[in-house]
């Protein structure tokens, strides 16, 4: 059988948050990336419990200089926010904010935000 | 464009950088996430400090925060410092403190009338029933024009178990409150650095949190912390009257 691809109509709604990350981290890019999800993660799990993390169909698409792409369900997008501004520290070290710069219903909207809040 | 203002920065002196460069990096921060106003509130034990990257500008004002033991205490700190600040806040959390600043009509804000991690001293305590406000303090807090402080710095740094459930709890129960007697709400940061500053929709989503619809948070983010800084919500002129007569 051929493979079909899902159509468009039974695909999930889904939302690009465009954040930003100010922290006092000075270490490894890499370390930093692993910090910032698992923080997400953790605070996700903390606000919002398992079901409303399996709700939120979180997945972080890229982060890269402190600014980083999270995909999450359409309607979710106020409680990932709040998940967001929850995080207040890497590896309970380093203090940590985050900002959202803004929100996108496409990967390339998204990364022209990051780009414009890069170059800014 | 709406205007939000956050009341609450504290400016802390710090051993390792030099407090007047962070002073100016939190102002600048709170500007670039889209604040119009801010308030450096710190407690009076420091209250010199970043005094002056507040009075150039309009955009910072200087405040203080209040930190009394006892009401005779706090009625002195009043006294001294109402007239010479913009924002006046007491430092909340014992039931005596928030019952003599709620009745008080020169304080503008009552800030964490819970206790900072919503652990209030009170007669209650350890039975789920400790400090806070009820419905007679909300009343004066109405009354009095005193703004109600929501600190999502609280919520931010709450960890540990059931810690942020509790003071989700008691911020649930204060705003049950609040919507009764049609007491002012603000929401604050109590941001000491630029990590523990929010950006207004994130601080209208932490607000979301414990059932604040949205048009209330942006009202308690905009529209009440001005009418603070214009005195609007204090009723002057209604008293003088009554006093000449």
């Amino acid at each position: 059988m051929k493979f079909q691809r899902l159509p468009p109509t039974l695909r999930e709604r889904k939302r690009y948050l465009v954040f930003e990350v100010r922290s006092e981290w000075r270490g490894e890019r890499e370390e930093e990336k692993r910090e910032v999800l698992r923080e997400i993660w953790n605070s996700v799990y903390s606000l919002h419990g398992e079901v409303g993390a399996s709700e939120s169909n979180i997945w972080l698409i890229n982060y890269a200089a402190g600014v980083g792409i999270l995909r999450c369900a359409h309607n979710r997008v106020e409680e990932v926010r709040a998940a967001l501004a929850c995080v207040h520290s890497l590896n309970d070290a380093a203090k940590v904010g985050i900002r959202v710069l803004g929100v996108s219903g496409t990967i390339k909207g998204a990364k022209r935000l990051a780009h414009l809040s890069i170059s800014m | 464009m709406l205007d939000f203002f956050d009341l609450s920065l504290h400016l802390r002196p710090r051993p390792e950088t030099e407090t007047e460069a962070s002073a100016e990096e939190l102002i600048k921060t709170a500007r670039r996430f889209g604040y119009a106003g801010v308030a450096v509130t710190n407690h009076n034990d420091y209250a010199e400090i970043g005094a002056g990257a507040g009075e150039s500008s309009n955009f910072a004002y200087k405040g203080i925060e209040i930190r009394a033991d006892s009401v005779a205490v706090l009625k002195r700190k009043i006294k001294i410092h109402y007239g010479r600040v913009a924002v006046l806040a007491v430092h909340g959390g014992d039931e005596k403190i928030n019952e003599a600043a709620l009745q008080d009509y020169r304080v503008d804000i009552l800030a964490h009338p819970c206790g900072e991690f919503g652990r209030g001293k009170g007669k209650g305590r350890g039975k789920g029933k400790g400090g806070g406000l009820n419905h007679v303090l909300v009343r004066y807090a109405a009354e009095n024009g005193v703004a109600l402080d929501f600190n999502m710095n609280a919520i931010i740094q709450s960890r540990g178990r059931g810690e942020r459930a509790r003071v989700l709890r008691k911020m649930r129960e204060n705003l049950k409150l609040v919507r009764k007697y049609d007491a002012l709400p603000v929401l604050t940061s109590h941001a000491e650095t630029v990590y523990d500053l929010r950006a207004p929709r994130e601080m209208v989503a932490l607000a979301g949190l414990f059932g604040m619809t949205r048009e209330e948070a942006v009202r308690a983010l905009s529209e009440v912390p001005r009418g603070i800084l214009e005195k609007r919500w204090k009723r002057w002129k209604k008293g003088r009257e009554v006093e000449v007569l």
